[in-house]
């Protein structure tokens, strides 16, 4: 089954360095910076924030069936550390990895976004085809406060009747499915909701179609990606909603984005922290998020280039990513943040984000 | 001197029919509605109580079209007031908004700068606590200050919310308009509070009974699960849809769902709290828009659903109340028809509402240590969501977390925390023994050897009708044939269309446009 390989393969990406949760966390899309920095350890961006819905009950009830299995075991003494066993591994070979990864959901640059831009779009097509069928009143997919002001404040600003409007969607809606793979696109417009013709739930659609749940999710989540790529790239082809889109294209927070300007303006960690009102661990977090994404972002004020060598080293003797252990060999005075943000700009360097060029799956 | 005051409740008579008529569409008012509605035109203080389903929206939308001003209408449950906006929505009617925490400062900005121009302003009881919105609703003329779910007033009410307790202060700011108070279910008790603590002298009282006597009633007794899962598949095979399933758990509703979908083929889906807004939200609407014919749900799904043709409502577990009980059956039949209540009871259900009983207060332990902690200065109150949110971490269910809050934040100033603990314990046994009260009546009801309708009407201290429907109960014998699906109820386009897997058909049936060319880009500025 789909969600076996796919817990077995991201299991084994993990190598037992972090607890069931860090998987729970990758596949919702925390925004905690561990997550974040998680996905680009271990070299599982495209996982990050694709099956958002999950919920926890559900996961958990499937890591116990593959411990049953017998396919994932303890890692050493600790609890909630898993690694594949031997016959996991096995498993996890007679899957075919291109499988487990569709195209679309390697483009990862608007992964911020795409919560909310999924919701609008929801919304707008509803809204549209409400009008379209002149329903004077509809319960609307969200309440979200955010989503129907942009959502309200999009439509008003095309001026259009209901007609163009509903054409102009239908048109733009057409073209960007067009071209995905036909799954991805059913997939996609059968959670859609229009005029007595509410949207499938992923559960629903999964008992109707006979896949996996998960599969479903991944398989919705490339679809989406890519129509957000696509239209990102070409805005003026689809107008309406190219306008339910962020307009900043970094895919920072929004949060480490504003710490970001600050420490640009030569401000201290301690300062940035002051000035805004948060924690200094939190500004840290910041930091890691944005020597992961900002390649541009010189870190040699917080890490020196012979600290940056002998962290590095350490990790790749050990072979982990547990910043406890690395700690430990190492002497004290280094702290947390400089082994993170070591194994961060290592990450980067290496340019290595999908599957195939991690030194583990090559040697399989 | 009463000639010209027959004559002038004559005029509202036919005004307020010719109201019903253009706006609703109906014909006839339905039991009781025609007096509450009279008396609220001549301005007096009403509290009136109507069975679920009754149509107590009615009693103040009429008023609306009558009298000048704004109606104003405290309701305390968010999808409540979604529902009835959208009901006055569908209608025709522009001027209705609602202000409650969910909505964007833009769109309460805009709301507030157009407050005399509304018709119906829904509003929740924390928003009137404001005093920039209480500032601004006091410039207005408010026609009506209706209070929606009354019972909510009372501590000895279920809901007990203690925002509704500013509400005659309020009143009086608003310069003293009528005030409307509804509610389904309120006991003597609830009743009498709701009118002393709303302050409405010479109240005109119009309590409907809570009997629908268009709903037949059965229980079932069982001695398994699997039992029970039988009888329920023949229940369902054989009796008119759609229908709600009640069940004690989220765990429960999934595995039923999935279960009737394999056996019996038919459209099921579950609902619950543990699930995605948006998922929750379609199914919902799939539900509205018939696309379903089953739901199992948790006691999460039905506030503010109104859908008239409801056929079937079954627990498969009871819940505590008898007023939950008959707010749930409340929703099937709305319009009229015949609908059938089935209840299945195995002995040892009675583990989810005594658990259920349980876990709505913090034990000994947990409320002591939480009382010293903040005597310790180890926890702090803040606001409601943060407290609330730092005991949930600690493991404390959120009904005890919200008791708690409620407890100290009314804690005398010069007391230590640990000092009221048992004032605490003194509270939460009063209010634990009432529950358990309430529990035993459920009980005594699925027992009952006796007439069901009877049961329940006296637990309100009604009178039995005159005339026994002709399906009552089990107790006094029903036809289930009366209820059996028909073969004209067959589904129709409409309701497939929820199916349709190839986007291609989907999009053009959504957006209402025919077949498309794939070509030919049009352009067009957006």
């Amino acid at each position: 089954m789909y969600c076996d390989a796919l817990v077995l393969y991201l299991i084994h990406q993990f190598r037992g360095d972090r607890t069931i949760s860090g998987i729970y966390h990758l596949l919702k899309g925390k925004k905690s910076s561990q997550s974040v920095q998680d996905s680009y350890l271990f070299h599982v961006k495209p996982f990050f924030h694709s099956c958002d819905d999950l919920d926890r009950h559900s996961f958990q009830t499937l890591v116990e069936r593959l411990n049953v299995c017998g396919w994932i075991q303890s890692a050493g003494s600790e609890q909630m550390h898993f690694i594949l066993s031997t016959e996991g591994e096995r498993q996890l070979t007679r899957f075919d990895l291109n499988k487990l990864i569709p195209d679309g959901l390697c483009n990862t640059d608007q992964v911020n976004d795409e919560g909310n831009f999924w919701l609008k779009l929801q919304l707008s097509v509803q809204t549209i085809s409400a009008l379209q069928y002149h329903q004077s009143a509809f319960l609307p997919i969200t309440r979200q406060p955010s989503v129907t002001e942009s959502v309200r404040k999009r439509i008003m600003k095309a001026s259009l009747n209901r007609d163009q409007l509903a054409s102009q969607l239908h048109h733009e809606l057409h073209q960007l499915l067009l071209p995905i793979p036909l799954t991805e696109a059913d997939l996609f417009a059968a959670q859609l909701t229009g005029f007595r013709m509410t949207g499938l739930t992923t559960s629903q659609i999964a008992d109707s179609t006979g896949k996996d749940p998960y599969e479903c999710r991944i398989l919705f989540k490339s679809a989406l990606r890519r129509i957000m790529k696509e239209v990102a790239e070409h805005k003026a082809t689809y107008p309406f909603i190219a306008g339910l889109m962020k307009q900043t294209a970094s895919t920072l927070s929004l949060t480490a984005g504003e710490t970001f300007h600050l420490l640009k303006e030569g401000l201290s960690l301690q300062q940035v922290a002051k000035r805004r009102n948060l924690s200094v661990s939190t500004i840290e977090d910041h930091l890691v998020e944005i020597t992961l994404k900002e390649r541009n972002f010189n870190s040699s004020d917080f890490l020196s280039h012979e600290l940056e060598q002998q962290i590095v080293e350490t990790a790749n003797q050990l072979n982990t990513r547990q910043l406890k252990s690395i700690k430990n060999q190492l002497h004290d005075e280094i702290s947390y943040l400089q082994i993170r943000l070591a194994l961060a700009k290592n990450t980067v360097q290496k340019g290595s984000l999908l599957i195939g060029e991690n030194e583990e799956t090559s040697k399989r | 001197m009463v000639r010209m005051k027959k004559h002038r409740r004559d005029e509202w008579i036919h005004r307020a029919q010719t109201v019903l008529k253009e706006k609703f569409g109906h014909d006839q008012f339905r039991c009781g509605q025609q007096e509450i509605i009279l008396d609220v035109l001549e301005g007096k203080d009403v509290f009136a109580m109507l069975p679920t389903g009754g149509g107590k929206s009615l009693c103040y939308q009429i008023p609306g079209y009558l009298l000048n001003g704004t109606v104003l209408i405290v309701s305390p449950l968010l999808s409540l007031m979604e529902d009835q906006v959208n009901a006055l929505r569908s209608i025709g009617e522009t001027n209705v908004r609602a202000l409650n925490g969910l909505i964007h400062p833009h769109e309460r900005s805009r709301v507030l700068a157009h407050l005399s121009e509304l018709r119906f302003l829904f509003i929740s009881p924390e928003m009137l606590r404001g005093s920039t919105i209480r500032a601004a609703l006091a410039k207005i003329t408010i026609s009506l200050f209706v209070i929606d779910e009354a019972h909510c007033v009372s501590q000895w009410g279920h809901d007990f919310r203690p925002d509704y307790l500013h509400l005659a202060e309020i009143r009086t700011q608003f310069g003293h308009p009528p005030c409307l108070a509804v509610t389904a279910t309120a006991d003597e008790r609830v009743r009498e509070d709701i009118v002393r603590s709303l302050e409405l002298h010479h109240v005109s009282q119009t309590l409907m009974s809570v009997d629908r006597a268009n709903i037949a009633l059965v229980v079932q007794r069982v001695a398994t699960n699997d039992e029970k899962v039988d009888h329920l598949c023949h229940l369902l095979e054989n009796t008119r849809l759609p229908g709600i399933i009640y069940c004690a758990s989220r765990d429960w509703t999934e595995r039923l769902a999935d279960y009737v979908r394999r056996k019996l083929g038919l459209r099921v889906a579950y609902y619950h709290g543990g699930m995605d807004p948006v998922d929750r939200r379609k199914i919902q609407n799939q539900f509205l828009d018939s696309q379903l014919d089953l739901l199992c749900c948790t006691n999460a799904f039905g506030m503010g659903i109104n859908k008239p043709d409801i056929r079937l409502i079954v627990h498969f577990h009871f819940p505590a109340t008898m007023n939950a009980y008959l707010q749930e059956i409340g929703r099937a039949s709305r319009d009229g028809k015949p609908g059938l209540a089935v209840v299945y009871y195995a002995k040892q259900d009675e583990q989810y509402p005594e658990g259920f009983i349980d876990g709505n207060f913090p034990d000994d332990e947990i409320l002591h240590r939480s009382l010293s902690e903040l005597d310790q200065g180890l926890l702090t109150i803040g606001n409601k969501e943060q407290f609330v949110s730092s005991l949930l971490e600690r493991g404390v269910s959120e009904s005890a977390a919200r008791f708690i809050y409620e407890k100290v934040q009314n804690k005398p100033i010069h007391c230590t925390y640990l000092s009221i603990f048992d004032q605490c314990k003194a509270v939460i046994n009063k209010r634990k023994a009432i529950q358990l009260q309430d529990l035993s009546v459920m009980r005594n009801y699925l027992t009952s050897t006796n007439c069901r309708r009877a049961f329940y009407l006296k637990v309100y201290h009604e009178h039995q009708p005159a005339q026994k429907p002709h399906n009552c109960c089990d107790r006094c014998g029903i036809e289930f044939s009366d209820f059996r699906q028909t073969e004209s109820t067959n589904k129709n386009d409409t309701e497939r269309h929820g199916q349709i897997l190839d986007w291609k058909k989907r999009l053009q049936i959504i957006f209402k446009e025919g077949e498309r060319a794939d070509a030919p880009i049009r352009n067009k500025r957006v």
